[in-house]
């Protein structure tokens, strides 16, 4: 019973590093290319975001 | 887990981007069009008229840093934007809908690290922390502006805008979660550190744009901002929750 929990417990915790460190590339990413990304057409097409969400524009 | 996650900030990024676009479409992108009347008066001068300035830009006076110096102005291909009206208007849903889910992941990214469960309650108080770390930290140093006013170099501005964002992040971290004395310290060091590095200079130089413009779009964007993460955070506990009972439905 015990080791059940134990095993339970760490692949939990393996499986959340796991979720976390997706989660969080994915989310960098996406809010780079909608905030950062330098490429003219991604600029302007995020333009009025990226002012509204201050991000650094132009 | 990481489905959940993912299909919690779909949820609430989706949910987040359709509230803030309304308000971004009704509140401030009104203002930014106001502001390139201005922008392109200003670089109309006939000193420096080319055909390309006849073209009306999205940003008409300003250097991004793609001008060739070497070809005279009026020979560089403009570059691709979303044509006014309608598609300017989807593609501001569209980068809202990118931001959105992106903040969503990160919300969700923190919420686990941070080892909560979320729920509504713990989602809004990480979005505030969210809010003051992307969007009031960096606005202290660097006010929301609007096309035409003249502004310090984009990279340093983005290079500060990151390391504030992060600063304040870690800083309220040490505060509110670790709560020690010292990370308590530590956090209050971080969170001012950013501000006495001091942002990137902001020139004085007068802009034609008035002046209420400028001042009604930093208060405009900031309550938007924080909409937005409220949004995020509510949001992304609620459907974290409805995650969890379909899959337990499931099973």
């Amino acid at each position: 019973m015990s080791t059940n929990t134990l095993v339970l417990t760490g692949t939990r915790t393996n499986e959340r590093l796991g979720a976390v460190l997706v989660a969080a590339f994915l989310g960098l990413g996406l809010v780079f290319m909608a905030g950062f990304a330098p490429a003219m057409a991604l600029h302007n097409a995020a333009h009025d975001f990226r002012h509204s969400q201050n991000f650094p524009c132009h | 887990m990481i489905i959940r996650l993912v299909s919690a900030a779909l949820v609430a990024g989706f949910l987040a981007a359709v509230v803030a676009t309304g308000l971004q479409l009704a509140l401030t992108s009104p203002l930014i069009i106001a502001a390139e009347r201005y922008e392109t008066q200003a670089s109309a001068d006939p000193a420096r008229l080319s055909p390309a300035s006849l073209v009306v830009r999205i940003h008409g006076g300003h250097d991004h840093g793609t001008k060739d110096p070497s070809v005279a102005g009026g020979e560089v291909a403009p570059d691709w934007q979303p044509g006014p009206g309608l598609p300017r208007m989807a593609f501001t849903a569209l980068a809202t809908l990118v931001g959105g889910v992106g903040y969503a992941l990160l919300l969700g990214a923190v919420l686990l690290a941070c080892n909560r469960e979320p729920s509504p309650e713990t989602g809004l108080r990480f979005a505030i922390g969210g809010f003051l770390a992307v969007a009031l930290a960096p606005a202290l140093g660097l006010a929301p502006e609007l096309p035409g006013m003249a502004a310090a170099p984009l990279a340093d501005r983005q290079f500060w805008w990151v390391m504030t964002a992060l600063a304040t992040a870690m800083g309220l971290y040490l505060i509110a979660i670790r709560r020690a004395p010292i990370t308590i310290a530590g956090g209050i060091v971080l969170l001012v550190a950013p501000h006495l590095a001091g942002a990137p200079e902001t020139s004085h130089a007068a802009s034609n744009l008035p002046a209420a413009y400028a001042a009604q779009f930093a208060a405009r964007s900031l309550g938007i901002a924080f909409v937005f993460w409220a949004v995020i955070g509510l949001a992304y506990g609620w459907a974290w929750g409805l995650f969890g009972k379909a899959r337990t439905a499931h099973a």
